[in-house]
């Protein structure tokens, strides 16, 4: 080893354009949160206004706090912790700039946009196609920078944060370039790749995955590094930390169609996606209590210290949001709690608690540190836990009774289970109308809590000096026996038997009769020989994991392996199965060019926030809706819209139910045919004009991704719109409402209308001789 | 070879086997924590606390 000795400067700059933006974009996502919280009480804050409406406002609240308030929370935490622990600065100061630079624009993009109505339909993946190349581009630019700061690193060893924030950043890209596979018809609109049943499951395996491995991996990692450093011990048990990352890497990305119980997805997926979430109560717990036990031996620090006061919140918060995750995962429990307040609630237990918090101890950690002078106020601090930890509560504690109240009242039945005890929905979204006022003040004090935050930061950098951390190492080479090749990391026992075992256990799910034998005779023999082979070579097996743990292209090449194993054995057979062609019973009659217009409309006014379509196999859904959504009845829609709320009724079979003339009305003014709504006007719908000119590159669009649209002649696709188009207006217009048949509402109404058609499909014969 | 999935009533064996596996990476992970030596937990749970000084920077350049 050398004895020469070198200073480092980390690049804390960059750490504060993140942090500051962190603060800047919560505050943003916060108030927008608060007020789509209000509109749900009070409709006229809609202001008939297209881009305040709140369908296009929600998912602007909640694009703000994942991708730009615990973005760049994490971005600060991750850039900070990355260059002490590996002792080295960060590798490029323009790839960091171009990563602050590019994140910002795609949040400012974002903001413009989607109050604009330009949206994919498909919740946290609204944004549009070249909105989302820049946030995979940019993404790369954050894993260059992050990996090449690792190959120069003078710390051989990869603490647990760095094991994290691999994790993240190689799942997020996974995640996020395979839901967003779309297909562009325009430079500002695209469908999706995937529909029907392949979108849901693509979906919420990312959906899922964005709460796991972009609000849950990288805020875990900021914990193992600031929780210590903050109580002034290191973490509690370094071998649980080991425990919980690989348990994490290894069953999180699995438990996505957790999201889709008792709903038209396969039965082997939910029965996968339920019992791998209750496998998450251990892995999380276990990290919640290392997190929890850091603090051992310092708990009275909290009677004055804010930044310990956060927390423990948080990682409590954390403990609280896991529990509930698994729970809600059982599906006679989600068969309540799905589709009602109860989810938003736990969702925000895990935002405002864990994340929220989390980003506010660290700040306040982070502030002193970074501009060299104590913290303005702690009393404002600690003014600001309070209020947030109050919000919190309120806000949690108001949506669990409404989801419970509103689940308890959507599934209640009598006379033998026969009929609905509250047939009319709006009685049940009434009923919760005082919880979603409590909901309201809770937000609205946890905002003013961070506004706080804002304050005490403005007046501790006023005026003050920023300073770099820097630090003194010895140059020294790395041992060449402590390297790890591409050829030694893969062809090792530990991998060749995960592989063969991994590949003769999917031939004994899904093989046919032969292949099912060799494949459970095949995983059983590679199990034997593991077995054998760990008993009789247990030190080249451990020799390999501890020289992995200081190898960071192997270790991530492998835990890429890991994550994506789950992915593909869910989403390969459910891609290659569920197709039309091989659709039994019911299969969707695909929309007519209008309709599909008017679809695109219902996307565009994100509709979905407030509506599912799909009927659950559950008695209280089939007496209030209609008979359940079949798996065919949405196989060409691009994107799928199932829902995750239901502030409104479900819609899936819609169509036929009402006259053209009470959807006319209802879109003017609910409440002129359902007293009581809380959903905005439309008035726009019937001023602005359909975009039939956009008709021809769509279509093409979807007969590309397999929707049967035949090839029409020049003129056949104008006739075609204008004649449905003025049967409807001709139906209103007797109905007494006089609309123009090139207005958006025809269209609409005409998607509405199709809502749950189907044609009938024989029997496919499923193995040889038998049917 | 995957449309069976459609048709066979295979969700009994889907929880067994998530069951087997998670728990097989539960142990195998447990085993290899509780093996890590004395010296190497201490080497890397005390990383974070590398000593380090701050400088002033002047962020207009």
């Amino acid at each position: 080893m050398s004895d020469r000795k070198i200073t480092i400067e980390y690049n804390d700059g960059i750490v504060r354009q993140f942090l500051l933006a962190c603060v800047l974009w919560g505050a943003v996502g916060m108030l927008v949160g608060v007020f789509v919280a209000s509109q749900l009480n009070y409709w006229r804050l809609n202001f008939d206004l297209p881009w305040l409406t709140f369908g296009r406002l929600r998912p602007l609240h909640t694009n703000a706090v994942i991708f730009a308030f615990v973005g760049n929370m994490m971005f600060a935490g991750v850039y900070y912790s990355t260059q002490r622990l590996v002792k080295a600065r960060l590798a490029s100061d323009f790839l960091s700039q171009l990563h602050f630079w590019g994140w910002q624009l795609i949040i400012v993009a974002a903001a413009i946009t989607l109050p604009l109505g330009f949206s994919r339909g498909k919740e946290y993946a609204e944004l549009i196609w070249p909105i989302n190349i820049a946030v995979a581009f940019i993404w790369v630019v954050f894993a260059v920078n992050f990996f090449w700061t690792l190959a120069r690193r003078r710390e051989p060893a990869l603490y647990v944060a760095i094991w994290f924030y691999i994790g993240t950043i190689i799942t997020v890209a996974m995640l996020y370039i395979v839901n967003h596979l779309s297909i562009p018809t325009s430079l500002l609109h695209s469908y999706p790749v995937f529909a029907g049943v392949q979108d849901a499951l693509v979906q919420w395996w990312y959906g899922h995955n964005a709460v796991a491995f972009f609000l849950t991996t990288p805020i875990l990692g900021i914990m193992y590094y600031f929780v210590p450093k903050a109580a002034e011990r290191p973490v509690y048990s370094y071998r649980l930390s080991v425990i919980h990352f690989w348990s994490l890497v290894f069953v999180y990305i699995w438990a996505g169609p957790h999201h889709l119980l008792n709903t038209a997805l396969p039965g082997w997926l939910q029965a996968l996606g339920m019992t791998f979430s209750l496998m998450l109560w251990a892995p999380s717990w276990g990290g919640m209590l290392n997190g929890l036990l850091t603090l051992r031996g310092a708990w009275h620090k909290l009677r004055t210290d804010p930044v310990l006061k956060f927390f423990a919140a948080a990682v409590t918060f954390y403990g609280m949001a896991t529990f509930e995750g698994p729970l809600l995962s059982i599906k006679s429990v989600n068969a309540l709690g799905h589709y009602t307040d109860w989810i938003i609630g736990h969702v925000h237990a895990g935002a405002l608690g864990w994340n929220g918090f989390m980003a506010a101890g660290m700040i306040y950690w982070l502030l002193p540190r970074l501009w060299n002078k104590p913290l303005h106020s702690t009393s404002l601090a600690n003014l600001h836990f309070w209020l947030g930890t109050v919000g919190i509560l309120l806000y949690v504690a108001a949506m669990w009774t409404s989801g419970i109240t509103q689940g308890l009242m959507l599934n209640a039945t009598t006379d033998n289970g026969t009929v609905l005890a509250y047939p009319n929905f709006l009685d049940t979204l009434n009923a919760i109308r005082p919880m979603m006022l409590f909901r309201v003040f809770g937000g609205t004090l946890y905002l003013v809590g961070w506004f706080l935050l804002a304050y005490n930061l403005y007046r501790t950098v006023r005026g003050a000096q920023p300073v770099n951390g820097t630090v003194e190492v010895f140059t020294a080479d790395v041992h060449e026996e402590e390297k790890l090749g591409f050829g030694s990391m893969l062809f090792n026992p530990p991998v060749l038997f995960s592989v063969f075992g991994t590949a003769f256990a999917c031939a004994w799910m899904f093989g046919g009769d032969l292949l099912k034998l060799g494949g459970l005779f095949g995983t059983a023999l590679v199990i034997l020989l593991a077995w054998v082979h760990f008993g009789s070579r247990t030190s080249r097996w451990a020799a390999w994991y501890d020289r992995l743990l200081l190898n960071a292209l192997p270790f991530t090449l492998l835990t890429f392996l890991a994550v994506a194993a789950g992915g593909l054995i869910q989403i390969i057979p459910t891609t290659l199965v569920n197709r039309p062609d091989n659709i039994e019973g019911r299969r969707q009659l695909p929309y007519t060019p209008l309709e599909l217009a008017g679809r695109d409309i219902f996307i565009r006014e994100g509709c979905y926030n407030c509506h599912s379509q799909m009927i659950r196999t559950l008695v209280p859904d089939v007496l209030r809706y209609g008979d359940y959504s079949r798996l065919g009845e949405s196989i060409y829609d691009h994107p799928f819209q199932w829902g995750s709320r239901r502030t409104g009724p479900d819609l899936a079979r819609l169509g036929g139910k009402y006259p053209n003339i009470w959807h006319y009305r209802h879109m003017e003014n609910p409440r002129d045919v359902s007293p009581g709504s809380n959903m905005p006007n439309y008035p726009w719908l019937i001023t602005q004009k359909t975009d039939v000119a956009a008709l021809p590159s769509k279509l093409a669009v979807q007969r590309l991704l397999g929707v049967p649209y035949p090839e029409y002649k020049e003129g056949e696709l104008a006739v075609l719109v204008e004649t449905q188009e003025k049967t409807i207006a001709a139906d209103l217009k007797t109905a007494g409402a006089y609309v123009a048949p090139d207005r958006e509402i025809v269209a609409l109404i005409a998607y509405l209308q199709k809502l749950g058609k189907y044609e009938t499909v024989a029997p496919l014969k499923t193995v040889a001789g038998r049917e | 070879m995957f449309r069976r999935l459609l048709f066979d009533n295979w969700v009994s064996l889907f929880p067994l086997v998530a069951l087997i596996t998670a728990g097989s990476v539960y142990a195998t992970i447990f085993y290899r924590a509780l093996r890590m030596k004395r010296p190497q937990i201490d080497r890397f749970s005390s990383l974070p606390f590398a000593p380090e000084t701050a400088v002033t920077t002047d962020e207009s350049k």
